[in-house]
């Protein structure tokens, strides 16, 4: 999952608008970006697999994407917000851990439950369904981000541009299509 | 693709849209 993933920030930041927009979007796609760096070291390995479902198969990630990693990521990544009160520090905290959760049925059982385990999960809609996952995750953001329109509406908090953050998801997505993803 | 590529697309991917979707999100003027 991509876009979903801020399709999924845009309905937490809506819950709890006094979360920091930056740290809810940035929370939600935290453990890609630790996968991209971890990638990029070498720590974590992945394999490209054109014209295969997505595009790639992710052959070692347990470090930025086990369930217990999820976890602890989670709190490094939200005790930063202690300040800003406990329902602050549980939003951002969810949102990166709204990662793994989303990611769970996309995923091939790649997603080790932790680092170096034996035990893999994932329900597989991007190899079970490699053009229909894309539709599927269309419906997930339809959902997420018309209810983050509709709480914007209501409150002065955030949401200046609600539809354009929206539009910029979608084309987000469209990017990501199984049509277009430059790693298809 | 190379791996290192393929780590810097992802890293880059979910960081560029941070900053435009939290300035779209910006609380509203008041009238």
């Amino acid at each position: 999952m991509y876009a979903g993933h801020f399709a999924a920030g845009l309905a937490i930041k809506a819950t709890q608008p006094k979360a920091p927009s930056w740290a809810v979007l940035l929370g939600v796609g935290f453990l890609d970006v630790l996968f991209g760096v971890f990638v990029m070291l070498g720590v974590e390995r992945v394999t490209t697999t054109p014209g295969v479902s997505p595009g790639f198969r992710l052959d070692f990630i347990d470090w930025s994407h086990s369930f217990v990693m999820s976890l602890v990521w989670a709190a490094i990544f939200s005790v930063f917000f202690w300040q800003r009160g406990r329902a602050v520090v549980l939003a951002v905290g969810f949102a990166v851990f709204s990662h793994f959760l989303l990611d769970w049925p996309m995923h091939p059982p790649d997603l080790a439950l932790w680092p170096y385990s034996s035990q893999h999960i994932g329900f597989g809609l991007w190899r079970r369904f490699p053009t229909g996952w894309w539709w599927m995750e269309l419906a997930f953001i339809l959902a997420a981000c018309g209810y983050y329109v509709i709480r914007a509406r209501r409150s002065t908090m955030f949401g200046g541009r609600a539809a354009w953050a929206c539009v910029l998801v979608l084309i987000l997505h469209m990017v990501n299509s199984p049509w277009l993803a430059p790693t298809r | 693709m190379s791996s290192f590529a393929f780590g810097l697309l992802c890293l880059i991917s979910f960081a560029l849209p941070v900053p435009i979707l939290a300035w779209l999100d910006r609380p509203k003027r008041k009238p």
